[in-house]
């Protein structure tokens, strides 16, 4: 029986805020792991798991046997192919990682910053040595164009919807919809989450042009 | 006293002890206060506006200026957030070494920056590991508190770290080294004193219970969230480079060559700032302290005035013709100094009582006097939380924060909250200060 430490939760946020709610899941479920194994998996879902249904999800992903992020972005990078401007919507820190690392240096890179966490957005930033602007819900249409492609993390998919951040449907409604090459969805869960998908929104899979899975 | 030199008295004690009761409007009371000053000391017949512009000590706000932009250019370099990461990890996230840490890294940083730029840049670090550890009021209270005091010690250990040594270094009134090697030992003496007492009597994290899942979590969220962040050694080397040039400059140049500090100040940043281009130009333009330097502009008009008055001369002669031994004299003066700056604050007592300390660094070897206030000083920015204008920064920074126990209960940081460190630490820096002020003798 593992005996995890009070105020979980404030920790929780500071991470989901800054590195997105499957990143930070992921690395809450690999620590806790590491201290007390499955027990410590087990009781970390019970804590936190309905608070933050993706934390859920991972923690019961990593219980029936899968570890570590699935971050290739290889059909993202082909998806993106001849595009000059990327727009990001949301947060997976480690996803956004392994994107830059090989998305060509002539295609621009933004990310709208906003969250429904405290984030210090210039820490976020200077993870990536300047290759990625910020942009508000009012400036990024200013990156809108033929050659441009919206990018959001998804967080599962079931039947024909995925949930997505907020933000993303502030973001794309109808006037902004076609100003872009493509609205990309990445996939970032391996299964659909359990509980009431808390902080996220439901949308039709069928309303992006592709949603990988990662 | 004459009416003049009550009147302008006055309206100097007025204007500050309302900005100290109205902080957030400080700026408009000390600009309106010298306003007024310079009114009533024209139609007073004391001095005309000009003569009194001419009084301010511009070479103190050009150092004070130049030295807060070479701080912003060590910022942009993203040096402190990778030095903050080196601290979690050798503080393995257990609350003490955290502590102990954080506050030796506090006095370090504020020796070399200023104070204001040195709690932005390291308090809002150690906010997100009270959140990540899961602390409770006692540890928080204690802990922000000593980062402050740290703050305040480093700022006096350097005569670039704080505006009360800027001021003696830019008038001349010691040079450069011969400040540093008195007061950085001083300062430490104090500190070490601190922290001793805090973690043998005190304790303040005794009622935390250290769990090794909140110390793997800790260490590895803080990793994750600067898992990329480097040094940008093409935006560090410059202002690097040229504030070691200035440091040497500062202790080899002869005042007598006509280089004074101010001046070596301005060509060095000016220098580090055309070194790194585009983002120089950018710094100067939105990154000048507008507000410390029209507070501090403000308030040499309003000490100008009163000094032109004959005041000051009539309370050092007082001071020296009190019927106790001249040592004692210098004692009351720098108690009086403490006390006076915990209720007016830094900027303004200093401004005021150094034209006292050059009376008394007549009848004194200058640096006991000199250093004695400085350390005085300290010891009175740090009795009050707003003593300081670090202080109601760290109020409203962690306020922001929105802090919590493990429990869920709101974490603090008010004037209650912090008042017992401060008296402690007020006793510990006065008799630093006194100690030295009698060796020294």
């Amino acid at each position: 029986m593992s005996t995890l430490p009070e105020g979980l939760h404030q920790a929780f946020i500071v991470a989901v805020g800054e590195l997105g709610m499957a990143c930070a899941a992921s690395l809450f479920v690999e620590s806790v792991a590491q201290e007390d194994g499955t027990d410590g998996v087990a009781a970390l879902r019970d804590a936190l798991g309905r608070s933050f249904p993706v934390l859920d999800a991972v923690a019961e992903q990593w219980l029936a046997g899968a570890r570590a992020l699935r971050t290739d972005p290889t059909a993202i990078l082909a998806a993106c192919e001849g595009a000059s401007e990327l727009v990001v919507v949301g947060l997976e820190a480690f996803f956004l990682d392994a994107l830059m690392a090989r998305l060509p240096p002539r295609t621009r890179c933004a990310l709208l910053c906003h969250s429904p966490f405290d984030v210090d957005w210039e820490r976020v930033l200077s993870n990536y040595s300047g290759r990625i602007s910020p942009v508000n819900l009012e400036s990024f249409q200013s990156w809108a164009g033929p050659r441009s492609v919206l990018l959001t993390f998804a967080y599962g998919v079931g039947g024909s919807s995925t949930h997505v951040l907020p933000a993303w449907v502030r973001a794309t409604g109808e006037d902004v919809r076609m100003q872009f090459r493509s609205l990309l969805a990445w996939n970032v869960l391996q299964a659909p989450m359990f509980v009431y998908p808390r902080w996220l929104v439901e949308v039709d899979a069928a309303s992006f042009t592709h949603v990988f899975q990662a | 006293m004459s009416t003049t030199q009550a009147l302008l008295a006055l309206i100097l004690l007025a204007s500050l002890l309302l900005q100290a009761f109205l902080p957030a409007r400080r700026l408009v009371v000390v600009t309106a206060g010298a306003g007024l000053a310079a009114l009533a000391s024209a139609l007073l017949g004391t001095a005309t506006a000009p003569q009194l512009l001419a009084d301010v000590p511009w070479d103190v706000i050009v150092i004070l200026v130049t030295l807060g932009l070479l701080s912003q250019l060590f910022v942009e370099s993203r040096v402190f957030g990778v030095l903050a990461l080196w601290a979690t990890r050798w503080s393995r996230a257990q609350p003490r070494r955290v502590l102990l840490l954080f506050t030796v890294g506090m006095y370090v940083v504020s020796g070399l920056v200023n104070n204001l730029t040195a709690l932005l840049l390291v308090l809002p670090i150690l906010l997100i590991l009270f959140k990540l550890l899961g602390v409770r009021q006692r540890y928080v209270s204690w802990t922000l508190a000593l980062v402050l005091v740290a703050c305040n010690l480093g700022g006096a250990a350097t005569p670039i770290g704080d505006f009360p040594a800027i001021l003696l270094l830019g008038r001349g009134a010691m040079s450069f080294d011969a400040y540093l090697v008195r007061a950085a030992p001083a300062t430490l003496v104090a500190l070490g004193v601190l922290l001793t007492l805090a973690m043998i009597l005190v304790r303040p994290g005794r009622q935390l219970h250290e769990h090794p899942v909140s110390a793997r979590l800790t260490l590895a969220t803080m990793g994750a969230l600067y898992r990329n962040v480097r040094v940008e050694k093409s935006r560090l080397l410059p202002p690097a480079a040229f504030l070691g040039a200035m440091l040497v400059a500062w202790v080899v140049v002869p005042l007598e060559s006509g280089v004074t500090a101010d001046l070596v100040a301005w060509l060095g940043t000016a220098a580090a700032l055309v070194a790194v281009g585009s983002l120089g130009e950018r710094i100067v333009r939105t990154q000048v302290d507008v507000e410390a330097t029209l507070f501090l502009l403000s308030l040499f008009i309003m000490v100008g005035a009163v000094k032109r008055s004959g005041l000051f001369t009539e309370v050092a002669r007082w001071l020296q013709g009190l019927p106790i031994p001249p040592l004692a004299q210098l004692c009351v003066f720098l108690v009086a100094a403490g006390l006076l700056t915990g209720i007016f604050s830094a900027g303004p007592s200093m401004a005021a009582l150094l034209e006292v300390a050059e009376r008394l660094a007549q009848q004194h070897p200058p640096e006991a006097v000199y250093v004695g206030l400085a350390l005085s000083v300290c010891a009175g920015s740090s009795l009050f939380l707003t003593a300081a204008t670090s202080g109601p920064l760290a109020q409203a920074l962690t306020e922001r924060a929105d802090l919590r126990s493990p429990s869920g209960e709101v974490l603090r940081f008010g004037f209650l909250d912090f008042l017992p460190v401060g008296v402690m630490s007020f006793c510990v820096i006065q008799c630093v200060a006194l100690a030295w002020g009698i060796w020294a003798s």
